[in-house]
């Protein structure tokens, strides 16, 4: 080993003793405000005075999981066109009047839930709930800008067709939902253009109600007089019964498979296994994200050790538990050089299997431990970090007393929870493996995996 | 609107440290950074991307904390940690609940005092990035378009011109040498600063500084760099093959004021009433109107930084992804329509005054945020140390908007004029290859 010059010529601090740990300060989670409106409408509020402006989400229970037989992607593009326009506003005056306010509006739809995220400044906090409740209550659909968006959104499905994590994503979820609406995360073209209009305003009139629907606000506000405010604003929101999203079996899948989607010309691989897993109300959730931040969801677990800092295969390997309303799913994945997809492969699995054959040791898992309920912790200090916890906690029906306890039930796991998790949703064995690449440079490693079904980039 | 008043405190230690706190007992939890004065444009010539690697050599090992200890260490306290390179500045940044202060700062400490690397970490560090930079530019549609294209078609002077990720060729002939001299020559406590934001108190964060990197010594002084760089004085064309991205794009830089003259709080607003999301100019008559672009984009630097994150000459920068159906002058034509107007009539009064409360509304957020809501006030650590290693003076985060909330339309106009000039500039057109994957 070579010894750094500047070791020698400056001496060295005499104490190398690590300093420890100081004693914990008690997090107090900021007191919450909720109501059930008459109309249905369910409200959060928290009060955080760190900066004069206030930030949340209107969320709508449906999403593109509710059209995905009859129009994938539906819920997407009404969302991106509830900006578009109003019965009072048009879509430049939507825009400059958050200019004016200091404001930003942001629509979005994924499998389960659509959303009008909002944030802006304090001082404006009035006009832009007005703004939100009009565009949750009196979208005006116009064709000009349903027609723009319908390009755009083409558009940016031929970008995506190009991006190796898209691809990955895409194929993987097809492989592990088969017929459930969770296999279809982007239409294709054609479905695209064979949208009507009449369409836009059908979902959004049948699902934007106010018993569908929570709205979580956080920032430099009171309460008593912001829940007033919504109170009003949002009276006039009419209720009525939205009907359930559809769902189906998913496949059984057994022994691995691998899906190689061809993407000419790649210079990486992009790699991603997986199995279904649970969603977040499965009692089984913190040793899960327990077992996930020891094999591959912090930066100090193994894999990363392995792949990353040993062998230096990547730049980004990561594991997570992805957590839909009626299924969860657990995945890797790493974008490699072409040369070790299959070194890698064998890597990922060694650690799967290593966690499930062994339990953990305690340091191990006292190191995890600390670090699920520190990085909870984070979550308390800005306005966004808040709005995202109340948002996992409301959205996901957990127990009132979610946050405030998290701390106190990661503390007594064990490195027998964490291998009962292993053993369940790490499923090695039946793991569906996807790789996206130049088929020239990578085929030859998939296929020591499993049988290989070989898919170009376009869409089914 | 209330001025902003954001509690904060400094000092220097004697061998050069600043030390820089801003307290807030929001909750338990602390926000640490050190900064260093040396980002990607200062790095030796034939290695390039070396600052970057450098940056990754930095979580290897120091003198008393082996590799993997740092990570270990900060993840095992609760907290998370990252690094990054810039143009001027490098930084390393922990978020921690804060009872883990101390052993963060000992951690930062140690690496200052010494990095203690060998072949086999830059061996493992040196095929780790080559993987960065194949997953964020080679292997991305539009990646690194066009904070890696524009920067050699618009500047002279290598320092400023180069490839800030790194040739493959560059990087590989890296030497320990290299890291332990590029460590020697910029990461000493007198080229440095040092951040504690949330819940520490001055006294307490100042102690620690001066326990744990007092006695360190100062390094020698920085050696004088030439980063000028000419004027932009002609019209300068580039092509770059786009490999998989379907739509033909361009960018457009033109150079931005220095930092804090009447120009460049002028350039700000101009920017954002160009560029500031879907009412800004360029969005709303490239995508909303005439419908030629797909999306648009720019801003000082954009996009790996911003317009306080810099210290030497940049680029105020335009970038346009448009449908196929229109060619490269027809779409460059649409965007100089744009700042034309804008250069001949400027811009609304009112259309001003939209601009600086969503400026001021921005300015706050990236206070609290700025990365991904993962680092809580980020953005005040990342501001703080540039206004401390660029201005020495961190206070300017209370005040620096006041010079933006006094520009006038007048200086927006001639500001324009001045600066966004169709003949002084640098373009770069990326194209998709013909044997695209779609």
């Amino acid at each position: 080993m070579a010894i750094a010059a500047t070791a020698d010529r400056f001496p060295a601090d005499p104490s190398a003793n690590v300093p420890e740990l100081a004693p914990e300060r008690p997090v107090v989670w900021p007191a919450r405000t909720y109501r059930k409106l008459a109309n249905g409408l369910e409200v959060v509020l928290v009060e955080s005075h760190t900066i004069p402006k206030f930030t949340g989400e209107l969320y709508v229970r449906s999403g593109n999981a509710n059209v995905a037989k009859t129009a994938p992607g539906l819920a997407e593009i009404t969302a991106t066109v509830v900006r578009t326009g109003t019965e009072a506003r048009t879509s430049r005056q939507i825009e400059e009047d958050l200019r004016r306010m200091g404001a930003d509006i942001g629509t979005s739809a994924g499998a389960d839930t659509s959303a009008i995220a909002f944030n802006g400044l304090t001082e404006f906090s009035s006009e832009l709930l007005k703004l939100v409740a009009e565009l949750a209550q009196q979208a005006s659909f116009p064709e000009e800008e349903f027609e723009r968006e319908r390009r755009q959104t083409i558009e940016g499905l031929r970008i995506e067709r190009t991006t190796p994590s898209f691809l990955a994503n895409e194929r993987f979820r097809r492989i592990l939902f088969g017929a459930h609406p969770y296999a279809i995360i982007a239409p294709t073209e054609a479905q695209v253009n064979a949208y009507r209009l009449e369409q836009l305003p059908e979902f959004y009139r049948t699902h934007y109600r106010p018993g569908n629907a929570l709205f979580i606000a956080v920032g430099d506000f009171s309460a008593p007089q912001m829940m007033e405010q919504i109170d009003r604003t949002f009276a006039s929101w009419k209720p009525a019964e939205v009907p359930a999203a559809p769902t189906a079996p998913l496949p059984e899948l057994r022994g691995r498979s691998v899906h190689l989607v061809h993407l000419p010309g790649a210079v990486q691989a992009q790699v991603l296994i997986g199995n279904h897993a649970i969603t977040r109300k499965h009692p089984d959730w913190l040793r899960l994200a327990l077992a996930n931040s020891m094999y591959g969801g912090a930066f100090n677990s193994r894999l990363i050790m392995n792949i990353r800092e040993q062998k230096g295969y990547t730049y980004s390997p990561r594991s997570g538990v992805h957590a839909l309303r009626q299924h969860g799913y657990f995945s890797v994945h790493a974008a490699v050089r072409n040369e070790v997809v299959a070194a890698t492969l064998t890597e990922m699995f060694y650690e799967l299997d290593r966690m499930r054959s062994l339990p953990v040791g305690e340091d191990e898992l006292a190191d995890a431990r600390n670090y699920l309920s520190g990085v909870f912790s984070l979550g308390l200090a800005t306005q966004d970090g808040l709005a995202g916890q109340l948002s996992n906690v409301y959205l996901n029906q957990l127990p009132e007393d979610y946050l405030e306890t998290f701390r106190q039930r990661i503390r007594p796991l064990t490195a027998g929870d964490v291998l009962i998790a292993a053993r369940k949703y790490f499923d090695s064995p039946n793991d569906q493996i996807v790789v996206v690449g130049d088929r020239e440079q990578i085929a030859d490693q998939a296929k020591l995996f499993g049988p290989v079904t070989e898919y170009d980039a376009k869409p089914e | 609107m209330k001025p902003l008043h954001i509690p904060l405190e400094s000092t220097k230690l004697e061998n050069g440290l600043r030390v820089v706190v801003s307290p807030d007992r929001t909750a338990p939890v602390a926000t640490l950074g050190v900064y260093y004065n040396i980002g990607f444009r200062l790095e030796p010539r034939g290695r390039s991307g070396f600052a970057h690697l450098f940056e990754h050599m930095m979580f290897q090992g120091s003198e008393h904390a082996g590799k993997m200890m740092h990570i270990k260490l900060i993840n095992s306290s609760g907290g998370v940690l990252n690094g990054s390179t810039h143009y001027d500045v490098t930084n390393y940044y922990e978020s921690i609940p804060s009872n883990a202060l101390e052993r963060v700062l000992w951690l930062e400490a140690d690496r200052m005092r010494a990095l203690k690397v060998d072949d086999e970490n830059l061996r493992n560090q040196r095929d780790v990035v080559k993987e960065e930079v194949r997953v964020n530019v080679l292997n991305q549609p539009y990646g690194g378009f066009p904070w890696l294209d524009l920067p050699p078609v618009a500047f002279r002077n290598w320092p400023n011109a180069h490839n800030f990720y790194g040739d493959f060729a560059d990087l590989d002939a890296a030497t320990l040498e290299d890291v332990q001299q590029f460590f020697r020559t910029y990461y000493s406590p007198s080229n440095a600063v040092l951040l504690m934001i949330g819940d520490v108190t001055p006294e307490e964060g100042f102690a620690l500084a001066r326990r744990h990197f007092g006695n360190i010594p100062p390094g020698p002084p920085q050696p004088v760099a030439d980063v000028r760089e000419g004027p932009l004085d002609g019209l300068r064309r580039g092509e770059v093959e786009e490999k998989f991205g379907t739509l033909p794009a361009f960018a457009v830089g033109y150079r931005a004021p220095e930092r804090k003259t009447p120009d460049w709080y002028a350039a700000a607003m101009l920017d954002h009433a160009l560029h500031g999301g879907r009412a800004g100019r360029v969005y709303h008559q490239l995508v909303l109107e005439k419908q030629i672009a797909v999306d648009t984009g720019g801003g000082i630097q954009y996009p790996v930084g911003d317009l306080f994150d810099y210290n030497g000459p940049t680029l105020l920068v335009s970038r346009v992804l448009h449908k196929p159906e229109y060619n490269s002058e027809q779409a460059l034509t649409a965007y100089d329509a744009v700042i034309d107007a804008v250069r001949q009539h400027g811009i609304e009064r009112d259309e001003l005054e939209q601009v600086k409360v969503k400026f001021r509304s921005e300015y706050v957020s990236s206070l609290e945020g700025g990365h991904g809501g993962s680092i809580p006030r980020y953005g005040l650590m990342h501001y703080l140390a540039c206004f401390t290693l660029f201005d020495n003076d961190p206070s300017l985060v209370n005040s620096i908007l006041d010079g933006f909330l006094q520009v006038t339309t007048e200086q927006v106009r001639s500001t324009a004029e001045r600066y966004l000039d169709s003949q002084r500039r640098a373009i770069v057109f990326r194209l998709p290859s013909k044997k695209g994957a779609a």
